[in-house]
């Protein structure tokens, strides 16, 4: 008995170890390429360097969160190809787990406190205010005096104070998703939705009808809840401001008289009757869509490809819905950039090896391994992006070239995300538990998340 | 006198091989627990925020005296108070429970040790995601919610409403965390001598008389060792709420060690994260004094 018993406390621990395995590999596996190169630079390049003896290579180290098989493998070819064009700048990438959008930021965090950052660090969208704000990365703007090529939202959420402290290869964008099986079912006319345009996108109420009337026993209406960090504030800002205000002044200083003003709450409460009234879960399953346990969703970009690959319903794909009041057409945007950080001893290396990394062939190459649009429109034309030439991935481009806003520009953004998403899901718990919205309540949640923004802000950046 | 001089030479002998043989474990100690808390204290007297270390300033008390006005940080106090007080007599009996059943010696009792013991295999994130899953408030995806429905009853929003989120946390940390203390229960029951068993039978006494007058005495070290690690254990609540409510809703589920994270890792106030890590850290080492005491005293 004892040699079962001891057999399955092996086999149960063998199972966690594999567990722990699964994703400790795909962040040391994933390097092999770049890392090698890391140890192997110091030995291989003390060999033309000795031969040139005035100069030795420069390593240019790089951190990005872990992604896929294919991404992966475009990093190892382009790595290796550069490395070997450019014997005096040797590249290495490591790719760092995020597990969740956090544990990346605290490896950053640690690496700022020690000086141990790496020369080009990734970075998201709204972070590149509060690391530029604090010194931790610094200026490009030499190296991409023209930006002319790349969308002007991605422009707009890498720079800060004037200056381009990112840049990215790929841009993200929402828009509204729709199971055409379920929409028929209940009796919507999914032909009107295909045939939207970006001046006559649906508007909330409409959004709200069909959430109604979509609503059955086995699938909830629509999906508004993306996660519960980051996905919150980025997939519903539109909303905020198509119905006039921003989370945050303009300048990036204030959030006062913005996130929880009268327009923030009444938006705040048009998301969370969907809650309230059953029409969408508080708390989805992942890929809730695809699951088919819901008829529509806010969601993001990635979808199509998820979509595309995976799902055995008919689907399409329109526009962000616009307020009522205003009919004005936003969307979310933003992705990783790379930036360079402050413990870069050669930022024109880093710089250089950005310009290259940065071109139009390596960014539709790069876009299309990871799924996501190219922020150059030139990329559109490599053949490498020819999906995009028409259904729901033009349209999404479509979209993040014409109505794309960025996330609030400010150094407080890692507190308004953080005390934003907090205060949502407490609204949208207790929608969920009251079965009603309570406005008075939002507004106290809203006043909460306006004033820990101000303290912050006031703390550090004043 | 040669003997006694013999005698303390061993002793100081012995002193050194003691010394020794604890280095190891005092430099780990001392590196990772000892420096790590002097670092807090120090910190937490300072504006410190994580991503501007070149610009720190001293605050003196500053850092305390609004942690004092922080109503989120009263309220992670409360949360973490209930959590404790409730799980711990609960983890505790239910293990004690446990580990009578499995005291006895029948065929296939090392199968349900084993069962009882498997929770604390798995890894306490993946039983947040599963437990997640399975208090999901829609009747369709949440196993206990189409349970309930299918009997007839109303859906729960487990982890959603303000009122059920603690205490759906505290029952599947107590059904969790039961299999360790039921093991050194076990342990402990196994240690009372049977002679006092068979005498009392010899007398007549009753199951239950038997498990107040023989079992429980015999288990008092057990249980004052239990009851502590469960306490402490019970303070440092972190994983559940972050993985399966993120300290919501309306804060009813943030801990201390989760609003420290929040604090200094999410949004970067190191100095006032290190204060409340600080105030905590006195909370719980009197807390564990006051528990000895009481058990000291009996």
């Amino acid at each position: 008995m004892k040699k079962v018993v001891s057999l399955l406390l092996a086999s149960a621990m063998a199972l966690s170890l594999a567990a722990c395995g699964g994703s400790g590999s795909s962040g040391s596996s994933a390097p092999a390429g770049g890392a090698d190169a890391s140890s192997g630079t110091t030995t291989e390049a003390a060999a033309p360097a000795a031969d040139a003896s005035s100069s030795e290579a420069v390593s240019i180290s790089i951190w990005q969160p872990t992604d896929k098989e294919a991404v992966e493998n475009w990093w190892v070819e382009k790595i290796n190809a550069w490395n070997s064009e450019h014997p005096d700048i040797q590249v290495s990438r490591e790719a760092i787990d995020r597990s969740d959008s956090y544990a990346y930021d605290n490896k950053v965090a640690t690496a700022v406190t020690s000086n141990d950052l790496p020369d080009i660090l990734f970075v998201d969208g709204p972070q590149v205010s509060y690391y530029a704000a604090n010194g931790i990365i610094v200026p490009i703007t030499d190296y991409f005096p023209d930006t002319s090529d790349f969308a002007e939202s991605t422009v707009a959420q890498c720079t800060y104070d004037g200056q381009l402290y990112a840049i990215s290869a790929t841009e993200s964008s929402v828009a509204f998703y729709y199971n055409k099986d379920m929409l028929k079912e209940c009796g919507v006319d999914t032909d009107d939705l295909d045939s939207r345009t970006l001046e006559n996108p649906i508007t909330w109420s409409e959004m709200a009808e069909i959430a109604e009337k979509c609503t059955t026993d086995s699938y909830v209406g629509t999906h508004i809840v993306m996660d519960h960090g980051e996905g919150l504030p980025y997939a519903l800002e539109p909303m905020y401001i198509s119905e006039g205000k921003d989370y945050i002044s303009e300048d990036g200083t204030t959030a006062e008289g913005f996130v929880n003003s009268d327009e923030a709450v009444k938006t705040t409460a048009f998301i969370a009757n969907f809650i309230a009234k059953g029409q969408a879960n508080v708390d989805p399953i992942t890929d809730e869509f695809l699951n088919k346990a819901c008829a529509t969703m806010i969601g993001g970009s990635w979808e199509v490809a998820t979509l595309e690959a995976n799902a055995d319903f008919d689907w399409g794909v329109t526009y962000y819905p616009v307020a009522d009041d205003t009919k004005k057409a936003v969307s979310p945007c933003g992705d990783w950039s790379a930036a360079v950080t402050r413990d870069c001893d050669n930022v024109e290396a880093a710089g250089q090896f950005l310009q290259w990394l940065m071109g139009t062939e390596n960014v539709a190459s790069y876009a299309a391994a990871i799924a996501k649009p190219a922020t150059r429109a030139t990329a559109y034309d490599d053949p490498a992006m020819a999906d995009y030439k028409d259904g729901p991935r033009a349209l999404l481009v479509e979209q993040l070239q014409n109505t794309a806003v960025p996330r609030p520009r400010t150094p407080s953004y890692a507190t308004f995300s953080t005390d934003y998403a907090e205060a949502m899901t407490n609204i949208l718990a207790e929608a969920a538990s009251n079965g009603t919205v309570d406005e008075a309540y939002i507004k106290e949640e809203l006043d909460g998340v306006s004033t820990k923004f101000t303290e912050d802000y006031t703390t550090y950046y004043q | 006198m040669a003997n006694t001089k013999k005698f303390s030479d061993r002793k100081k002998d012995e002193r050194a091989a003691a010394y020794i043989f604890t280095t190891p474990a005092m430099i780990l100690l001392v590196a990772f627990l000892v420096v790590p808390m002097i670092y807090t204290v120090y910190y937490s007297v300072f504006k410190y925020q994580v991503m501007r270390p070149d610009d720190i300033a001293f605050v003196g008390m500053d850092n305390y005296a609004k942690l004092f006005k922080d109503m989120d940080f009263w309220q992670s106090l409360k949360n973490t108070f209930y959590f404790t007080v409730i799980v711990v007599p609960v983890q505790c009996v239910l293990a004690l429970a446990l580990a009578l059943l499995v005291s006895k010696r029948f065929r296939g009792v090392s199968i349900f040790r084993t069962m009882y013991f498997s929770p604390q295999l798995t890894s306490m994130v993946v039983i947040s995601v599963l437990w997640t899953v399975l208090y999901n408030s829609n009747p369709n995806t949440g196993l206990i919610n189409s349970i309930l429905v299918g009997l007839g009853m109303q859906p729960i929003n487990f982890l959603t409403n303000a009122k059920t989120a603690m205490n759906a946390i505290i029952f599947m940390s107590a059904w969790q965390g039961a299999g360790y203390q039921m093991m050194i229960f076990l342990a402990g029951l196994q240690g009372i001598p049977t002679e006092q068993y068979e005498a009392s039978a010899v007398d007549g006494a009753t199951k239950w008389q038997q498990f107040w007058n023989i079992t429980l005495p015999n288990l008092k070290g057990t249980i004052k060792y239990v009851v502590m690690i469960t306490m402490i254990q019970a303070m440092k609540l972190f994983t559940q709420p972050y993985v399966m409510t993120q300290g919501g809703p309306r804060n009813a589920t943030k801990t201390m060690v989760y609003y420290i994270y929040t604090q200094g890792f999410q949004k970067g106030n190191f100095g006032y994260a290190c204060s409340v890590a600080a105030v905590f850290f006195v909370i719980v080492v009197a807390m564990s004094l006051i528990l000895q005491r009481i058990t000291n005293a009996e």
